[in-house]
């Protein structure tokens, strides 16, 4: 199945972590991004391979918005 | 007296009895009830990679402490003779037992018969549980595997009834307030099922196999118009990883059994006994170097608070309750030179650590189970605030952080602080001297205030910065201006924090905290009764 792996707060993202195809492992950082003044990880909530990145580094997202979406 | 005892004695034995023939029965009816829902019934439970519930029960007690009571409920069927047939088991197991020595009362739902539906169940016989529990004021352990009510009830009753179980309807939230209560949720819980599941201090599902609904996809569907099955509607990612109803998740029946058991290691038996203390071989001294580097200078890089955490308890002793829900703070039962004590930490890693709504409703529940039962709470401390945007106001988040904040506020049990960075605002707060004993530590690299300095700066020196030749040059002027005043050296000369501490001497200075929380828990012993907070 496809889990979404979303922004869990606003603000910006600063850094991409993983390509398309690359198998990740649970707790890994996908992307990084930037709020409240902090580097803030997006992390991979379950083992899987990036399918998708339906962001780009410096693209202010809301919270909720999908950043990487896994195949599990 | 074991399930094996009952079974064998029938055996071989030559009673010299007038009541030889009822003895027979005895032990031909006990037989039955061990069969449960037959061959094929267990058969299939194990195909799909379940336990029966009585594997369950012995999993989860000591071996051979199960007491079963109530073994001989069923719906019997007599020959034209009256000579009994067969009883077909009721589908609730209930009975005593002991998990690492203390005692437990403990109901299971047998799916093996008609999937554990209430067509089949006695209900009085989990009511019974309940307040056999309250009675001897030991804890109760859930093993919820039901399908919920049926439709043929109906026509088996004749009529309808109101919803409900009379007294012991009454009597299950002062249980809450008692004993501690356990729930697995080990299959599809629907309606009561999944009542009995919330119903508790800590309550853990097994993926992919439990679902926990107010009611499932049969009846979603046609109510609603939602067609969706059962997995998305109440699986471990919609109930364990979001919405909180479930507090943990299990791999396996053998992890969830694991998880309650190890949750109850450390909660006493009842609300007028202090946690148990066990064995330690972690030194009280232990000085781990690492704390020294943990948090990084810079303050944009976050860390792994789950390793500070780690390298302070006692080793291997941390248990994790709801880790994905709330996740910016973390809720663990631990231990600190043997002694039992609850562990709040925000964590960095998740929304920078603020308190969002769902961390509020995470905290207060924790900070309520710890009171309930007196479980000394250590607090490391990196709040950067209250969650804002427009998501977060929607969320009613303000109310709830005060309601979080208010549950800290009303603790009656020992509270140890340790700031380990931030602590800012109404959040910041929330984590003042309240619990007796609370000899606040902070280490170097803490800091707090009513408002972080950059965006104070902005605020108050919005038109001087924007008037200056250069507003950037102008805005870091002062932002390093006033962060001299953020040193916790400068709090600690006004005595606005107790100690500085060097992160190494943490556990150390624990561990001597512990041993005073627990000469004075004896004093709150009992039950807790609070005010309506918000």
């Amino acid at each position: 199945m496809i889990v979404q792996v979303s922004a869990d707060l606003t603000g910006t993202v600063w850094k991409i972590m993983v390509n398309i195809g690359d198998q990740v492992a649970e707790g890994d950082a996908l992307a990084i991004m930037e709020s409240m003044k902090m580097e803030i990880p997006v992390m991979a909530p379950e083992a899987g391979e990036v399918v998708e990145i339906p962001v780009q580094e410096g693209d202010v997202v809301q919270e909720g918005t999908p950043v990487v979406r896994l195949k599990v | 007296m074991s399930d094996n005892d009952t079974g064998s004695v029938s055996q071989g034995s030559q009673l010299n009895s007038e009541w030889e023939a009822e003895l027979a029965e005895l032990h031909q009816r006990n037989r039955m009830a061990e069969a449960m829902g037959g061959s094929e019934g267990i058969e299939r439970q194990h195909q799909l990679g379940r336990l029966t519930v009585r594997e369950r029960i012995a999993q989860l007690l000591d071996h051979d402490s199960f007491h079963e009571v109530g073994k001989l409920t069923g719906k019997a069927t007599y020959d034209e003779a009256g000579h009994l047939v067969e009883v077909v088991p009721t589908n609730i197991i209930i009975g005593k037992g002991r998990v690492d020595h203390r005692k437990v009362v403990v109901h299971g739902d047998d799916f093996t018969i008609r999937g554990g539906s209430s067509e089949s169940t006695i209900s009085d016989k989990w009511l019974f549980a309940e307040r056999l529990a309250c009675d001897l004021s030991v804890p109760l352990v859930r093993l919820v595997d039901a399908s919920g009510g049926s439709i043929r009830l109906l026509e088996m009753n004749q009529a309808t009834k109101i919803p409900g179980y009379g007294y012991a309807q009454g009597r299950r939230p002062d249980l809450l307030g008692m004993v501690p209560v356990v729930s697995i949720a080990m299959g599809p819980c629907a309606g009561l099922a999944a009542v009995q599941v919330v119903a508790s201090h800590f309550s853990v599902m097994v993926k992919e196999t439990a679902q926990v609904f107010a009611a499932g996809p049969h009846v979603v569907a046609p109510g609603i118009g939602e067609h969706i099955d059962k997995e998305d509607l109440g699986g471990f990612r919609v109930h364990a990883r979001g919405s909180g109803v479930v507090d943990n998740e299990a791999e396996s029946e053998s992890d969830a059994l694991k998880q309650a058991r190890r949750f109850l290691q450390f909660l006493p038996s009842n609300v007028y006994q202090s946690p148990p203390r066990r064995p330690c071989s972690d030194s009280v001294d232990r000085r781990d170097e690492r704390l020294a580097s943990s948090v990084p200078h810079d303050r944009r890089k976050p860390y792994r608070m789950r390793d500070i955490l780690a390298a302070v308890f006692d080793q291997d002793s941390l248990f994790e309750i709801g880790r994905y829900q709330g996740a910016s703070t973390i809720t663990m039962l631990g231990r600190l030179n043997g002694y039992s004590v609850a562990v709040m930490a925000n964590d960095p890693l998740v929304r920078g650590g603020a308190m969002t709504a769902g961390a509020a409703e995470k905290i207060t529940r924790f900070v309520d189970l710890c009171d309930t039962f007196h479980l000394p709470v250590v607090n490391f401390v990196d709040q950067p605030g209250v969650d804002i945007g427009k998501v977060a106001e929607e969320r009613g988040t303000i109310r709830k952080a005060v309601r979080a904040a208010y549950a800290i506020s009303q603790v009656r049990v020992p509270w140890s602080t340790v700031f380990v960075r931030r602590s800012f605002g109404v959040a910041g707060a929330a984590y003042g001297p309240f619990g007796p004993a609370n000899i606040r530590y902070a280490w170097p690299s803490a800091y707090w205030g009513s408002i972080p300095i950059a965006g104070g700066v902005e605020a108050a020196y919005r038109r001087d910065i924007a008037s200056a030749p250069d507003p950037k040059a102008r805005r870091d002027e002062l932002v390093a201006y006033y962060s001299r005043f953020e040193s916790p050296f400068r709090t600690a000369e006004r005595f606005g924090i107790e100690e500085v501490i060097d992160p190494r001497d943490t556990r150390g200075l624990l561990c001597e905290w512990v041993e005073e929380a627990y000469d004075i828990i004896p004093q709150n012993l009992g039950p807790r009764c609070r005010t309506m907070r918000m």
